[in-house]
């Protein structure tokens, strides 16, 4: 099982980060290295990629603010 | 040296222009978090805003009177409130208010007043054609009127640019085109689309003056300015005039600007041109409290406006098929 | 003589954005082909304003993705005379409202060059370009005019409402002869600050392959009435078709894909089926798609059950504020009610 993180270094803490859409829905099969969401910071837009191949588990929705580093889902 | 009142008028408009923007800024992010949807809030769409460029539309504004055209561009705020746009009005329109200069359906792009014979428009250069008919009205009719119209300086490689410039010398009207020149068109410099370093260079192929003014100087930018829209009143014709100005936020609200190099948003900032006009006019003797009432004026006068649009209503859906036709 | 089944691996799904597959299928396209090059408004470093070109100038450099001045007229005729001289460039115009300064190059250069010339000499480009409102863009910057391109012979008009279909069409815009405008709706590219619809987020293949032009497809099947719809607008469908089935009556729905060209047999063979057909775009209602789509099926003699109805914008420009301009445009809403009015006995 492989947690999904947001990740850390791309924009500064002060600024507001979201997942503006996940891509897969809950419980699709998803591949490593296959962009699975699209986190906005501002106007930004950074990908999220699966850090393995398997079943994607979503923990946190679309539209809900999230920081560096935070875990929103996993893969097994 | 600009004369007095018009240097206090013109710190007193670059505050409230100002103090305009800081306003807008806030209440556009409104109901943008956490995704920054445009869409949203009470705010939605595009907002380009102007501080850093309020020299600009002081130092031209200062020479004009209701009858003179202004026509502007897509960043337009500073300029409509130096021409004397209805700031309640602007304000609501912004707020797509009942209240608004056109009820709400033209938005912070589309600002237009007939009083002060002030509209703006979202299509790079294409203010200048208006501003061409305009002055050539006041010439047809023995007025005394001009017209100026603001531009950017993207909006120089344009070919509404050029015939504009060509036109207005052909037919000798009392025209002045003032460049903002911010150095970015959106994310592009200007030094990397644009084939001459100085846009006032490009005046000699229209048969015009053309003005250079460094520093993003009110004083300095009020008195080419005066100069050229005297010799425009006298009949003798249009010029241009490019201004060195700087753009302090991003091309729209949410821009990440990751095209500036590091530090130079905050070299600007410090260069802000408000506070060292203030500085200026204390060390040419002027009064704080004179400067401290103006500042307050301005500051009410864009409170209330903002007070007055956020309570306004919005208008009736219907009326959106209302002034499609006169 | 027959020879063991190969069962080749299934091919693991991956979703794009439409944006994404805009800028994917333009750089497999540059790469294969050294005569393809991209060029517009802040489409280098920042990757268009639209994410149309993310990444590209990385990987090609600045003499295939060229920022241009603000100077319309002159770059999309640059880019006829490049696919004269037997390049393939794809010309971005940032908002389809900016026709207006550079529409002779479009229309009088571009869509008449293969003519005058007695086939002599094409015109390979394709011009992609934003449409489309409903976020407080206004008047100047929130219009689609599918129906001012589609009516002008000589050029070739699609827009995606996936991202597997903006992938396949792209790569088949680039590899035709004519100039095609890739229309794409700013409510569908992904971008997030524009609002996302999911359903336009679609597996697209890594690899090569191709949505033809002029093709429609059949999004939906249904029996009791067809939808058709282009871009935004097909999402408007089959979200009205979703309510119409909770009231057990089947709407069939058509992606027309293809302004130009039209492909009237699709949509004629649909409605040859159901009798009752709405046509929904958010163009300008009059002299529009709807209407063509509308004359098409009445012409050939098909005999309806229910007059037909068009779902567009009003003929004013779009408002600003957004309690009038989420009442002009069109939305699943107007949909269904009217859909439902059809199909009343």
């Amino acid at each position: 099982m492989t947690d999904i993180t947001v990740p850390t270094g791309l924009w500064n803490d002060s600024d507001e980060a979201a997942i503006s859409a996940w891509l897969y829905a809950d419980g699709d099969t998803v591949t490593e290295g296959a962009i699975i969401a699209e986190i906005m910071v501002e106007k930004s837009s950074f990908e999220l990629t699966a850090p393995a191949s398997g079943t994607l588990h979503i923990a946190v929705a679309a539209e809900t603010p999230v920081t560096a580093g935070e875990i929103v889902g996993r893969i097994d | 040296m600009s004369n007095r009142s018009d240097r206090l008028w013109m710190y007193g408009t670059m505050v409230k222009s100002r103090h305009f923007e800081a306003l807008i800024k806030p209440a556009y992010f409104e109901g943008k978090t956490p995704v920054f949807n445009m869409a949203k809030g009470p705010l939605p769409g595009e907002m380009h805003l102007s501080d850093g460029q309020e020299p600009c539309a002081v130092g031209v504004c200062a020479h004009l009177r209701p009858g003179d055209t202004v026509t502007a561009t897509h960043r337009p705020h500073h300029v409509a409130i130096a021409k004397g746009v209805n700031l309640d009005a602007m304000a609501a329109e912004i707020f797509g208010k009942a209240t608004g200069l056109s009820g709400g359906r033209g938005g912070h792009m589309h600002l237009f007043d007939a009083r002060v014979n002030f509209a703006c428009s979202g299509i790079i250069a294409q203010g200048l054609g208006p501003a061409v008919g305009a002055a050539l009205a006041s010439k047809l009719r023995g007025e005394d009127h001009v017209a100026v119209a603001f531009l950017g300086e993207g909006a120089a490689n344009q070919g509404a640019f050029h015939e504009a410039l060509n036109l207005a010398s052909v037919w000798k009207v009392p025209a002045v085109f003032v460049i903002e020149d911010n150095a970015y068109g959106i994310s592009v410099a200007k030094r990397d689309c644009t084939a001459v370093a100085r846009n006032a260079d490009r005046a000699a192929a229209y048969a015009m003056p053309g003005h250079f003014i460094p520093g993003n100087d009110p004083d300095a930018i009020h008195a080419v300015a005066g100069e050229a829209i005297a010799r425009a009143r006298r009949g003798e014709g249009p010029s241009l005039i490019e201004i060195e100005t700087c753009r302090l936020e991003g091309h729209f609200m949410g821009d990440a600007e990751g095209y500036r190099p590091a530090g130079e948003v905050e070299r600007l900032k410090a260069a802000d041109p408000i506070p060292a006009y203030r500085n200026r006019l204390i060390a040419d003797g002027f009064d704080t409290a004179d400067l401290d009432k103006a500042e307050a004026d301005a500051r009410a006068a864009v409170d209330a406006a903002f007070a007055a649009a956020r309570a306004a209503a919005y208008p009736q859906p219907e009326e959106a098929f209302a002034h499609v036709f006169a | 003589m027959s020879s063991p089944e190969t069962i080749a691996a299934p091919r693991p799904t991956r979703r794009l954005t439409i944006a994404r597959a805009i800028a994917e299928a333009i750089g497999q396209e540059m790469e294969r082909d050294p005569a393809v090059l991209v060029m517009g408004e802040d489409i280098g470093k920042l990757g268009g304003v639209f994410g149309t070109t993310t990444g590209l100038l990385d990987k090609f450099g600045a003499e295939r993705v060229r920022d241009t001045p603000i100077s319309e007229t002159a770059f999309i005729g640059a880019a006829v005379g490049l696919a004269a001289s037997g390049m393939r460039p794809i010309v971005e115009l940032m908002f389809v409202d900016f026709f207006g300064v550079c529409m002779d190059a479009i229309y009088n250069l571009a869509a008449k060059q293969s003519y005058f010339s007695g086939g002599q000499v094409a015109c390979p480009m394709v011009l992609m370009t934003s449409v489309g409102g409903g976020y407080g863009d206004a008047g100047q910057h929130s219009q689609t005019l599918y129906a001012t391109f589609g009516h002008l012979p000589g050029l070739k008009i699609v827009i995606p409402s996936t991202a597997h279909d903006a992938k396949g069409l792209m790569l088949a815009a680039i590899r035709d002869p004519n100039p095609v405008i890739f229309m794409y709706h700013k409510a569908l590219q992904g971008m997030g600050w524009l609002g996302t619809v999911q359903r336009s987020i679609t597996d697209a293949p890594e690899g090569d392959y191709a949505v033809p032009l002029g093709k429609a497809a059949v999004v939906r099947k249904g029996s009791d009435i067809t939808l058709v719809g282009l871009g935004l607008s097909v999402h408007h469908a089959l979200d009205a078709a979703a309510r119409l089935e909770k009231q057990g009556r089947s709407a069939e729905v058509i992606d027309l894909r293809s302004i130009a060209p039209l492909d009237r047999e699709t949509v004629r063979a649909s409605v040859r089926k159901t009798g009752r057909l709405l046509v929904v775009d958010d163009d300008y209602m009059s002299y529009g798609v709807g209407a063509e789509i509308i004359a098409s099926v009445c012409e050939a003699g098909i005999l309806l059950r229910a007059p037909p109805c068009r779902i567009a914008h009003p003929d004013i420009p779009v408002p600003f504020t957004p309690v009038m301009e989420h009442f002009v445009l069109p939305d699943a809403d107007k949909v269904s009610a009217a859909a439902i009015t059809m199909l009343e006995p």
